[in-house]
């Protein structure tokens, strides 16, 4: 049986929708799919029933702060700190090096945790919700 | 990007020691696995580099991906026994400050630890202290 660890993981993104790279120094991923559910109980029913509603999903991507800025990671890191955002970004969360399972959608980041402490790597955490489609290759 | 030298980091560690204490007042230093035998009540400094724990810092595999190492210098400082403290004390302010959370060539050294007094010397026959300090290097693969 194939098992996979975190290291194995990776991030893509591209602000502008069209040509996703990697993020740098990504060192967790984790995102949460949730579906609304609507009460579908009737009259007299021993039972409850429920139907899915809409689907989002929503999470946060942690990297080590390191300057890159010959990629996608200055953008991803400042992309919540933009005054208009259309959810044109576009994400990949990766489970494996090869690169085939992934979660892909489109979506835009909601906030960002800056922090630095002595002694300790300068973290960011970028949160982020999704917009139409997720599409989980996994 | 490749993975890490350890001789290269070790030199950066050791070369640094052995240029300050070749200033005079000359302090003789010796490093891991080598011999030597001291004059009876001089001043001398024993240094050892050793590495331990390397850890995951970010996702990928044997590329794009980096480690952190870690790794200690102790530094044992000999000096007359009898006399007190002060000449041990002056070498290991030495030894201090060149470490002392400087940056140098990726290497990052914390703060020292010590001079502490060893209680039993070892040889014998001397005031023996101990400079410790770890240091973090960054694996880029």
């Amino acid at each position: 049986m194939a098992f996979y660890r975190g290291e194995q993981g990776s991030v893509k993104f591209d602000d502008a929708g069209s040509a996703n790279t990697t993020i740098a120094s990504t060192r967790a991923w984790s995102m949460t799919i949730e579906k609304d559910v609507l009460e579908t109980t009737v009259l007299g029913a021993t039972y409850k029933a429920n139907i899915g509603g809409l689907v989002a999903g929503s999470g946060s991507v942690e990297l080590i702060y390191s300057a890159s800025s010959a990629d996608e990671t200055n953008a991803f890191i400042k992309a919540a700190n933009t005054v208009t955002d259309q959810g044109a970004a576009t994400f990949e969360l990766f489970l494996d090096t090869t690169g085939t399972k992934k979660i892909s959608f489109a979506g835009l980041i909601t906030s960002a945790d800056y922090s630095a402490t002595v002694g300790e790597l300068e973290v960011i955490t970028c949160n982020f919700v999704t917009t139409g489609t997720i599409t989980t290759s996994i | 990007m490749a993975a890490l030298d350890l001789n290269a980091i070790r030199a950066v560690v050791e070369g640094r020691l052995a240029t300050e204490l070749a200033i005079a007042p000359v302090i003789p230093v010796v490093f891991h696995n080598m011999a030597y035998t001291p004059t009876p009540g001089s001043t001398w400094a024993q240094c050892s580099v050793s590495f331990g724990a390397n850890n995951y810092m970010t996702m990928g595999s044997t590329a794009g991906a980096s480690n952190s190492v870690i790794g200690v210098i102790v530094v044992n400082i000999f000096s007359a026994k009898g006399v007190g403290p002060g000449a041990n004390l002056t070498v290991g302010k030495r030894v201090r400050d060149l470490y002392n959370r400087i940056v140098v060539s990726g290497v990052r050294f914390d703060p020292p630890t010590g001079p502490e007094v060893v209680a039993t010397p070892s040889p014998e026959g001397y005031f023996q202290t101990q400079v410790r300090m770890t240091f973090e290097t960054f694996e880029d693969l």
